[in-house]
């Protein structure tokens, strides 16, 4: 098996407040492994050290013990960093750039030049789906917007890990569904995808593995089917069930010794799908 | 392992392509990316202004002697110069970083693979280059002024004193000789060189205040202060050495405040440039030295403490 694209090995990382002697345990003896070509999210109620831990893994910030890996490398290596693109939270770039000019920035950062730059630029505004959007400045962008531009930097020199902060933070349901695709495209790609979030249904949907954060300390960590399923309990969907028809599935389940229905009613669309729906339709509608 | 049941296992990417450990390219990129802020910040309508300036007193009739109007055109719009020059590589250089840290540009740029010091350097030679070419653009519409004024001026007087007929030619030329040594002398290009020299200084100095300072007001007003008080470095350090209170303690003190605090006078020769006066070539050989010392230890000093800050 290769090596790990990620590594944190009891990692712990304490802040100090102000000159006094106050400290704030942010990261408490972590360790948890992102193996190369899954999508891993971390996720955790606000304050747990999520956005902590990837700074300490993009060498942002130094960890006060243990330590990170990329790839093999130390954190702090500049090598590293060129084998990872990062998101942070509610992303901000220069607002008077725009999007092309903004990927050309970074890209260059990267070492990328010319013909190459440019068919990079080109290919991830379509894959952002910001084509239509490449010379406006990024002060007019909207959120979901300044969004995708960020993932598409992430992407630019070829990277083979993201890190995403909160991907879709702040993001409509069709965005980050948008969002969400991406990153599902980005695993088939051969990408390494870590991210972190506190939408647990948005996580469930793209992950692989999840790892459960809480006041900085790993409390839960598997692949995500093991995590949730409930192994002795059976969904069954009915379609133009009679009456009869349920009133016999009742009695066959009566007889059964060990066997009970904990639930039964009409299965509900989630409110995200039916916004989908909507969208989808008002969309075809106005074509 | 156990296989995935909804992926393929796709090929994984391969590593990526080695980094050099220091490389112009990425300072030359972040320069470039503040010029360009800079400019879109519409920087340069200043220029407007300075032009108005310059003509306004460029046409201002003076009952004072051509060569008097010339040196106060001079000093007037050379100073508007040197103000904006440092002044401005003060107040760009104290918003912008602290804006790329807000903003959390800063994070995006320092995980691509980029070192401090290339990050630091390039903001740096971004604010320089838009310092140096205002002073260029600046000393064009200066010296075409000046020119303009002074050819106007000569011919003048060479009219008047011949109309007059009682002059010999060496005394006009005497009279012409005092208005060219006011007018448009290759010289003034060293007095734009201090002013540039001077700023560079300053915007050092000013990156190294606001590697740790928390706010851009306050690096602003600090960094106007040093530059202030450097210009009274020797009274200042005198007075400090001669006072009574001759402790090593205060020895030492006025030791670090010298290094700490550049000594702009250095620059002050330009003043004299601008009066006419001949240059001591020593003293611009070095002025260029002092100022590469001033600029390789605030530029370590704010490494010093840039290369360990999280963010
Ligand atoms: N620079 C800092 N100085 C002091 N304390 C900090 C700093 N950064 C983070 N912390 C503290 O560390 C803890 C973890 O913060 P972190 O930002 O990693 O949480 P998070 O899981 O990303 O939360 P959120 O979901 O709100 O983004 C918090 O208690 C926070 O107050
Ligand atoms: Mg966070």
């Amino acid at each position: 098996m290769s090596e790990p694209a990620v590594e944190v090995k009891n990692l712990t990382k304490v802040f100090t407040l102000g000159l006094k002697k106050e400290y704030v345990v942010a990261i408490d003896n972590l360790s948890f492994e992102v193996k190369a070509g899954e999508v891993y999210g971390l996720i955790g109620p606000n304050g747990s050290g999520k956005s902590t831990t990837m700074k300490v893994v993009l060498g942002l910030m130094a960890p006060s013990k243990g330590e990170a890996k990329v790839f093999g490398l130390d954190s702090g290596d500049i090598r590293a960093r060129n084998e990872i693109g990062f998101l942070p939270e509610n992303p901000y770039f220069y607002k008077h750039l725009s999007g092309a000019e903004t990927l050309r920035f970074y890209g260059k950062l990267c070492g990328m030049r010319g013909r190459e730059l440019e068919n990079r630029v080109t290919e991830l505004l379509k894959l952002v789906d910001l084509e239509g959007a490449a010379n406006r400045r990024l002060g007019g962008y909207s959120k979901g917007m300044l969004q995708r531009i960020g993932l598409a930097q992430s992407l630019v020199q070829n990277p083979r890990l993201v890190i995403l902060d909160e991907p879709t933070a702040g993001v409509d349901p069709i965005g980050s569904r948008h969002i969400r695709d991406l990153i599902m495209r980005l695993r088939d790609e051969g990408y390494t995808v870590f991210l972190c979030s506190h939408l647990l249904e948005q996580v469930q949907e793209v992950c692989d593995r999840v790892g459960i954060l809480f006041q900085g300390r790993m409390r839960k960590e598997g692949r995500l089917e093991e995590l949730i399923a409930i192994e002795d309990q059976t969904t069954l969907t009915l379609e133009g069930a009679s009456p009869e028809l349920l009133a016999r599935l009742h009695q066959l389940v009566a007889s059964e010794p060990d066997a009970r229905i904990v639930a039964e009613g009409h299965p509900r669309t989630s409110l995200e799908h039916l916004f989908i729906q909507i969208a989808e339709r008002s969309r075809e509608a106005s074509k | 392992m156990n296989a995935d049941s909804t992926a393929p296992n796709p090929p994984l990417r391969g590593a990526a392509r080695p980094v050099p450990l220091f490389s112009p390219g990425r300072v030359a990129t972040i320069a470039s990316g503040t010029v360009t802020q800079l400019v879109r910040m519409k920087t340069f309508y200043f220029l407007l202004a300075f032009a108005l300036v310059v003509v306004a007193v460029g046409n201002f009739n003076l009952p004072a002697t051509p060569a008097k109007e010339l040196s106060m055109i001079k000093k007037v719009s050379f100073g508007t110069m040197d103000l904006f020059a440092w002044l401005f590589a003060i107040v760009a250089t104290a918003l912008l970083i602290p804006r790329d840290q807000e903003d959390r540009t800063l994070y995006t740029i320092l995980s691509k693979p980029v070192r401090r010091i290339e990050y630091l350097l390039g903001k740096l030679c971004g604010v320089l280059v838009v310092v140096g070419v205002s002073l260029v653009l600046m000393y064009g519409i200066c010296a075409t002024m000046i020119g303009a004024r002074e050819s106007l001026f000569v011919s003048a007087e060479i009219e008047a004193m011949t109309a007059n007929g009682g002059y010999s030619q060496e005394e006009i030329d005497e009279q012409v000789g005092l208005i060219r040594q006011q007018g448009l002398r290759p010289e003034l290009g060293l007095a734009v060189l201090a002013s540039f020299l001077k700023a560079a200084v300053v915007a050092a100095v000013t990156i190294f205040l606001s590697t740790f300072a928390s706010s851009s007001l306050f690096t602003i007003i600090v960094s106007i202060l040093i530059f202030l008080i450097g210009h009274a470095h020797t009274m200042a350090s005198s007075f400090w050495l001669h006072s009574s209170d001759n402790s090593l303690f205060v020895q030492m003190l006025v030791k670090v405040v010298k290094i700490l605090i550049p000594d702009f006078q250095l620059y002050s020769f330009s003043e004299g440039i601008i009066q006419g006066e001949v240059v001591a070539y020593a003293l611009v050989g070095q002025m260029g030295l002092v100022t590469a010392g001033y600029l390789a230890v605030f530029l370590l000093l704010s490494l010093l403490v840039f290369v360990d800050k999280e963010f």
